[in-house]
């Protein structure tokens, strides 16, 4: 039996893939695209051959957008354009200039160099720091450093000083005439408000200082340091030495920086009376109202504290006194009624309540204006030691 | 004849043969494509370096560092603790111990001697390396026949005003010792298999240099590490957007002790910065300790600095615990040959 001509085989059904007719402008097409391929390979081939810097590395220039972040960038004095003239001269020759090496170049400049790219100069930004002192003259330019790019001033130290919001620094250095090499640094931080300046001058504080007539939050260290909070900035003062004449240059220039800073304690009634011994960094907050859940608790400071090796969670409102003893007495009422409570002996004027709710422990006190205590501590005796050692000043 | 479909028609205008494919050029084609797979994944293994950081085709190196460690000696100390009252005589008395400055520096070498200046403090506030201590290194290494001193670290804040206000340029007048300045070309990129560090671009110049390597480092508190001793002092050699490494703090301060084997380290604990570190600023925050710490073992004299010289508690400081495990040093000081002298 023969099939029929009309009759295929199902191979014979099947279309053929190959393709014999194709278009001039397609085959040209396709070479191209080999020919492309074949010349990006060879290109990757001959550069990937030897190391350069200069393909793998940021060019700095594309960074403009985000110039920001290191503005400021301390420098080399007098290396930069745009910077604050009259810097460099009080700098003595350097041993490395008088061998001929090439001027030093500062971070930022290093990393562009090191990339191969055009350094980009930094140019300072904000206003200059002018002391219009006798007896003094600028070391360099200001330098300006944002909350982003301080631990290029000071490194490891930054993040401590992020904690209280920082939000830039102003800096700048002066010798001093009457003492050859003597120099004094002013430090000024500025901070987003009173309470966080506080907070981070607080943390510094030297124990030892000395307390300053110019200053309600400043105190001089060792003779040689001042340090003081005025409005939202924190202020440092540093001598290079103690001779008479640095010390005294460092003095006029803290009274001078005082003077010219807006004065501003917004919000600082309470804050001030936190003791800064144990205080850890980070901790504080500022409550407007409702603390603790009680209508009556208004401006509240809060912090943590390390004591005997526990954690103590302690806060204190500022207020008329009549205020702080209705908002004591409101406070013991509603602690009694959701737990126990003990009223303890008086210490130092103050009055103590101590109560157990939810497993957690409170030692509430209210001294004249000041109303504060532990709450919410794990350890009843360590929250009553703090309490009560604060209240007779062995806790500062 | 058979009249022609006119679909088929059209279909074989484009078909060469006519013919299907055969299972023999089936085959012949699979071996191709799968002999051009195989070859592609053999030249692709060929090419792979995991261990390479540039992109490229040819092996590339970074700046892998000598060890200038000297010769292990099982009779003199490898740790010395000198306790006195000026820099000069209580580093004399702490190098002497260990056998005198002959042991580290022969006639002719060139000595890079790694301050720790990363800040533009004034000396009293500790947060740099003293003038009188370069001042007495750099004798003792001259004293020894250095043919030529080299002072050199890359600062956080500018270089000039570090080296500067810290009194170093001072010395380095005075004594004619080279300060070697992080200038742009200074810098090559480095490669080290460590815990965090792998390739950075590093302060390459003064290793060109020199043939001896000593770390001279203040002793001091470190709000992010607990403490800046010898072995984070030799952070101050990285270049680049270093602080990034904040990260990870004690892995790569342990790294420093895999990536630098120095002929010497001296810690300085004559005034020691207790607190508000790195960069302290009240003369409060420094307490006189009295006493320097020399020694061939990073490790073992930042050991005995952070419990001796800083008061603290071993074992919150991390790196250290990394770099002894990791077999770079050994923290347990007293298991080494030492020896404590007054000056």
């Amino acid at each position: 039996m023969s099939s029929t001509p009309n009759h295929k085989t199902p191979a014979a059904k099947r279309k053929d893939f190959v393709r014999t007719n194709i278009p001039l402008s397609e085959n040209m097409t396709s070479t191209l695209i080999l020919m492309l391929l074949v010349c990006a390979g060879v290109a990757i081939a001959i550069k990937g051959r030897h190391f350069n810097p200069d393909i793998f590395n940021v060019r700095t220039g594309s960074l403009d957008s985000t110039a920001a972040v290191v503005e400021g960038k301390s420098q080399t004095p007098g290396s930069v354009a745009g910077a604050e003239p009259m810097a460099e001269k009080s700098l003595p020759a350097t041993n490395a200039t008088a061998k001929g090496q090439a001027a030093p170049a500062s971070p930022s400049e290093e990393s562009s160099a090191e990339g191969g790219g055009a350094g980009v100069p930094v140019a300072a930004k904000g206003e200059a720091m002018e002391i219009l002192l006798g007896g003094i003259k600028p070391m360099s330019p200001t330098e300006f450093y944002t909350a982003d790019n301080l631990f290029e001033k000071i490194d490891g130290r930054a993040p401590a000083y992020q904690g209280f919001h920082v939000d830039k620094l102003r800096c700048r250095s002066f010798t001093v005439d009457a003492s050859a090499g003597s120099f004094v640094d002013v430090y000024e931080y500025g901070f987003d408000s009173p309470v966080d300046a506080f907070g981070m001058f607080s943390m510094e504080r030297d124990p030892k200082g000395t307390a300053l007539d110019f200053a309600p939050d400043g105190y001089c260290s060792g003779g040689t340091s001042w340090f003081f909070r005025q409005g939202a900035v924190y202020v440092q003062v540093i001598a290079s030495d103690q001779k008479p004449e640095t010390v005294a240059a460092a003095a006029a220039i803290a009274k001078n920086r005082a003077g010219a800073l807006p004065a501003d304690d917004k919000g600082l009634a309470g804050r001030r009376s936190l003791p800064s011994a144990g205080l850890i960094a980070d901790s504080v907050s500022y409550v407007p109202e409702n603390a603790q859940g009680q209508s009556s608790f208004k401006d509240v400071f809060q912090a943590k504290y390390k004591y005997q090796n526990a954690e103590l969670p302690f806060f204190i409102m500022v207020a008329k006194p009549e205020e702080a003893a209705s908002a004591w007495k409101s406070f013991q009422n509603f602690c009694g009624r959701f737990g126990k409570v003990d009223v303890l002996p008086d210490v130092n004027g103050g009055k103590i309540f101590m109560a157990q709710l939810f497993g957690k422990w409170k030692v509430v006190y209210q001294r004249g204006n000041e109303l504060g205590g532990v709450f919410d501590a794990s350890s009843a005796e360590a929250a009553r030691a703090f309490v009560e050692k604060y209240l007779s000043g062995e806790i500062k | 004849m058979t009249p022609q479909n006119p679909d088929e028609s059209t279909e074989d205008s484009n078909q060469p043969s006519g013919s299907p494919v055969s299972r023999r050029e089936f085959l012949l084609r699979l071996g191709a494509t799968g002999a051009l797979i195989a070859g592609s994944g053999i030249a692709a293994k060929m090419l792979w370096r995991p261990d390479h950081f540039v992109p490229g085709f040819e092996k590339e190196k970074g700046l892998q560092l000598r060890s200038y460690a000297p010769e292990v000696s099982s009779v003199l100390p490898s740790l010395s603790i000198a306790h006195g009252t000026d820099h000069e005589g209580t580093i004399r008395a702490a190098i002497g111990a260990l056998g005198g400055m002959h042991r580290f520096i022969q006639k002719g070498d060139v000595v890079m001697i790694k301050p720790n200046v990363a800040f533009d403090r004034p000396p009293p506030l500790a947060a740099t390396t003293h003038p009188d201590a370069l001042r007495a290194v750099a004798k003792l290494v001259l004293e020894a026949g250095a043919s030529r001193v080299v002072v050199a670290d890359n600062p956080i804040n500018s270089p000039t005003g570090c080296f500067l206000k810290s009194g170093l340029t001072a010395v380095a007048s005075e004594m004619n010792l080279d300060l070697m300045y992080p200038v742009s070309n200074a810098f090559s990129p480095l490669q080290l298999n460590g815990e965090i560090l792998k390739n950075w671009t590093f302060f390459s110049e003064p290793f060109k240099k020199a043939n001896k390597v000593i770390g001279l480092s203040p002793c001091k508190d470190h709000n992010l590490c607990h403490a800046s001793m010898t072995m984070k002092n030799w952070y101050g050699l990285l270049g680049g957007r270093r602080n990034q490494f904040h990260q990870h703090i004690h892995s790569i301060v342990s790294d420093f002790a895999l990536m630098m084997k120095p002929t010497l380290v001296i810690l300085d604990g004559m005034n020691v910065l207790m607190s508000n570190g790195p960069t302290g600023g009240r003369l409060s925050d420094v307490k006189p300790m009295n006493t320097v710490v020399a020694g061939t073992d990073m490790v073992a004299v930042d050991s005995y600095g952070y419990t001796h010289l800083l008061e603290r508690d071993l074992a919150e400081l991390t790196y250290i615990h990394k770099a002894h495990e990791r077999g770079l040093g050994n923290m347990n000081w007293k298991d080494l040959l030492y020896k404590e002298v007054q000056a």
